[in-house]
């Protein structure tokens, strides 16, 4: 996979998810007695994204046609607590991307479905609104344009809205090792930094969230002509989140999203792309369960 | 896909019906301690892992070596329900997979284990004695190129007669299924020269009790045009089979859904064009295992 992606879709859906969560707890009282249609401890979460681009972690995929990204993910939630280890969670999920223009049907294999990755991730929340997610991915190509790359790796975030209200940050590290595959074609599988923070406000009728990663490598991740570089891309975005209704409905949460991203890539990635920058356009439909 | 799609929905559906049944047949004092239903709302969530020492679709051979592992999840959308002459309007889109691990996967010439992934989405029309009418377009494809994508819209009639019937019912049903965008050799499940329409009739008869249930799905399959083709020649008769499903549940209902155990063994019957594409060999046995879920 030449790829930015999931964490952007991510990053929607986080967002999504969080607005939803605040929009609800904005909705008047009178509202908030309807009933929760999932009390279980199963959740599903899940959408489609349509976008200009496709960058994963910086690395060019496709900037021609149309990219489309459906995904789905499943949440168990195994255990809640007051201790130290506050929640365990188990998620299995998919996510896809499809293209029209020349990583898709007007390239080589003529075929739609660029990427399909398999994920299942093993969350534990803390106190402070502390979390460690450990996750396994198979980032696989069904067009066959790239090889599958097998990834482990380890994001540990904070949510600060306890603590710091509307002006919280929500900051993150991401470690990912590749295990067998790279995602730049390179030499060596690599290991990939990322830092992030998520700050926004949400509103009784949307949210916005400003988010703003940058990824490096701490080794291979972003092989190139001049050897390995560290710095890999810098991204700003701005994602709007509007629910359909103020609260659940017997069929989940529903939302229209759409932001913009602006990228700043490192050299290896603006040799492989032919520009320094790149800015993507996105839109799409988020449900939550 | 060269494919076995109605018995993996048998599977599905079994594990289902069997949650619902075996709930229903509770003891009452048991009804009343029973937990809070974790899903009260308008989605549901089926899924499942099935594993299989040999893949048919509709007697159509599809590995020869190796076994082949199904994971599949469907999202449900109760959308309607009254008392009129429709009764219920539910729409469901889901994924299917099959993972091999011989011919057609790793062991094949892509060297990949991913031989087929459909996406389908159905739409369903409940009315009054039982009967239902869906509407399903399915893509199938194949991410390691084993096939090439075959697109199809299907017709399902059932009945489900245990209304009636009771412990006797055969919930009776017919597929009718067009492909459609297809060319020669491509975009077709035989790999022929034309578009095909395939009919399918079946019964599945069977028993649940309060600790498994077992059912007993028979169905047959036909060209009714061009779906069985072979040598320029379609073959009417597509494959007859019989299968003993047993499932079951893991507990009771909890927050995490109703689970199941289910496993079976499936005799096909093969027609002319299917023994074909089976080396030769007019029948197979498939046997199975699984697990399943309902949320």
């Amino acid at each position: 996979m030449l790829r930015v992606r999931r964490v952007v879709a991510r990053w929607c859906g986080a967002c999504l998810l969080a607005c939803v969560i605040v929009g609800v707890s904005a909705s008047p009282a009178a509202a908030q007695g309807s009933a929760d249609p999932n009390p279980g401890a199963v959740t599903f979460t899940g959408g489609v994204d349509v976008l200009n681009a496709y960058f994963f972690r910086g690395i060019p995929q496709d900037d021609t046609g149309v990219v489309t990204w459906p995904y789905g993910d499943l949440g168990f939630s195994v255990f809640s607590g007051d201790g130290g280890v506050k929640s365990v969670g188990v998620n299995v999920g998919m996510w896809n991307s499809l293209h029209t223009g020349s990583a898709g049907t007007d390239g080589p294999s003529g075929k739609l479905w660029y990427e399909s990755d398999f994920y299942a991730t093993l969350g534990l929340g803390f106190g402070g609104g502390t979390s460690l997610g450990v996750t396994y991915t198979a980032y696989t190509s069904p067009n066959g344009m790239f090889g599958t790359v097998k990834e482990v790796a380890f994001k540990l975030a904070v949510d600060d809205s306890g603590a710091l209200g509307p002006a919280a940050v929500k900051p993150y590290l991401l470690l990912a090792q590749e295990l067998d595959g790279q995602a730049d074609g390179g030499t060596n599988e690599g290991t990939y930094l990322e830092l992030g923070i998520g700050p926004g406000y949400a509103g009784s009728k949307a949210s916005l969230t400003i988010p703003v990663k940058v990824g490096l490598s701490l080794g291979d991740y972003y092989e190139g002509l001049t050897g390995d570089e560290t710095f890999g891309f810098l991204s700003v975005g701005g994602v709007v989140t509007i629910p359909f209704s103020s609260m659940p409905t017997k069929f989940g949460s529903w939302n229209i999203h759409g932001g913009v991203e602006f990228l700043m890539l490192g050299d290896r990635n603006e040799a492989v792309f032919g520009d320094s920058s790149h800015v993507i356009g996105s839109v799409g439909l988020g449900l939550s369960y | 896909m060269f494919s076995m799609f109605t018995v993996r929905k048998n599977a599905l559906a079994l594990a289902a019906a069997t949650c619902t049944l075996v709930l229903a047949s509770t003891p009452a004092r048991a009804q009343d301690a029973a937990p809070a239903d974790p899903n009260p709302g308008a989605l549901t969530i089926t899924g499942s892992l099935d594993v299989l020492n040999q893949y048919m679709f509709r007697g159509i051979r599809q590995n020869s070596t190796g076994v082949a592992a199904w994971p599949a999840v469907d999202l449900g959308f109760s959308a309607y329900s009254g008392d009129g002459g429709l009764k219920s309007v539910g729409i469901n889109v889901g994924t299917w997979n099959s993972l091999h691990s011989g011919d057609t996967g790793t062991d094949g010439p892509s060297g990949k284990l991913w031989y087929e992934s459909d996406f389908y989405a159905t739409l369903g029309l409940g009315f009054g004695g039982g009967t239902s009418l869906s509407t399903t377009y399915t893509a199938y494809t194949s991410p390691n190129s084993g096939f090439t994508t075959v697109k199809e819209i299907a017709f399902k009639l059932a009945v489900d007669d245990s209304g009636y019937l009771g412990k006797g019912a055969v919930k009776p049903y017919v597929v009718i299924a067009q492909e459609f965008g297809t060319d020669v050799a491509t975009g077709q499940a035989d790999g022929g020269d034309n578009a095909g329409t395939y009919m399918e009739v079946g019964v599945s008869p069977g028993y649940a009790g309060s600790k498994a249930s077992i059912a007993f799905p028979i169905k047959v399959g036909f060209s009714l045009a061009d779906y069985y083709e072979l040598a320029g020649e379609d073959n009417k008769f597509g494959f007859a089979s019989i299968a003993g499903i047993v499932t079951i549940p893991l507990g009771s209902t909890t927050s995490f859904g109703a689970w199941n155990l289910h496993g079976g063994v499936e005799y096909q019957a093969l027609g002319t064009t299917t023994e074909f594409f089976n080396s030769g060999e007019s029948s197979q046995v498939i046997g199975s295992i699984g697990i399943g879920f309902s949320y």
